[in-house]
């Protein structure tokens, strides 16, 4: 044994879950803050990175292709959700339809990135500036 | 450090475990629609060899456990989140078991929303997007539970007398 461990818990480990928790909650409400600012929302689009562009919730139908794969995402007033995609993993088609700001769907294997943002703000990319 | 045969079994085998944990893993949901993102069940492995081991072996354990998992997974996209995750788990876990008035869940939980950050830091590096960091606040949250959990099965561990023994 390089040293001892305690089993039991004590006091101070209350102190880390606190901060943890409180980095949370002030985190959170950072984020929920950046969304109640605005009333429109819309869906960034980004692939590599890069924004490409901004769909205002209506009905609308868009493929990006990026990485050797085809990405198809579906913008309905409800919020947007890419209902097709020809990656391997399909983690984006399985995350589902997206409403509120600063959610994200994610294809990693195509590198494009679907926000939801305010209308007016830029949302959480302008954080990373 | 002496790299004796019988450090060297050891952390053989706690690799082994740590790559069957990372597969167990594997079933169950992510807890943020995140690709890649792992709840951290090896850092049970990580939390027993820091202070059964040491930091450098627990650091040889990650290392093994991460790039064989990737190489099986055949998955080098989520390569970096695991790496960044496990890392950042261990930094933040090494420091926190410097303090003697910290028990092995204490440390775990702070390791636990360490290995989330990395993941969330890897995310935005692979992406060149801020938008995981809107995940942050959920998952850190999240490792409250996992922390507790990791932190309750190391303490089964070092109570394990067998186990106790083959560390000595
Ligand atoms: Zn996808």
């Amino acid at each position: 044994m390089k040293h001892e461990p305690k089993l039991k818990p004590t006091g101070w480990d209350a102190l880390v879950a606190a901060a943890v928790l409180l980095l949370a909650l002030a985190l959170g409400a950072r984020f929920s803050l950046s969304g109640a600012q605005s009333g429109a929302r819309c869906a960034v689009v980004s692939v590599e990175g890069v924004e490409v562009e901004r769909l205002p919730f209506a009905d609308a139908e868009r493929e990006y292709q990026n990485n050797g794969y085809t990405v198809h995402v579906r913008v309905t007033p409800d919020g947007v959700r890419v209902d097709r995609a020809d990656c391997p993993t399909q983690d984006c088609v399985r995350t589902g339809t997206v409403s509120r700001p600063g959610q994200s769907i994610v294809c990693l294997p195509a590198r494009i990135v679907v926000t939801v943002a305010g209308a007016a703000d830029e949302g959480v990319d302008a954080v990373a500036g | 450090m002496k790299w004796t045969t019988k450090r060297l079994t050891l952390c053989a085998m706690l690799a082994a475990l740590a790559l069957a944990l990372s597969w167990v893993e594997r079933a169950f949901p992510p807890p943020v629609p995140l690709p890649g993102c792992k709840l951290g069940l090896a850092n049970i492995v990580t939390l027993f060899a820091l202070y059964a081991l040491g930091a450098p072996s627990a650091l040889a354990i990650l290392l093994v456990r991460v790039l064989l998992g990737a190489m099986f997974a055949g998955n080098a996209s989520a390569l970096l989140y695991s790496l960044l995750g496990a890392l950042a788990a261990l930094a933040v876990m090494a420091l926190l078991a410097r303090s003697r008035r910290l028990s092995v869940y204490g440390v775990s939980v702070g390791g636990a929303a360490a290995h989330n950050t990395g993941q969330v830091c890897a995310a935005m590096l692979t992406l060149g997007n801020a938008a995981p960091l809107a995940y942050l606040p959920v998952l850190l949250a999240v490792s409250l539970f996992t922390g507790a959990l990791t932190g309750f099965v190391a303490a089964l561990l070092f109570r394990s007398a067998y186990l106790q023994r083959a560390i000595r």
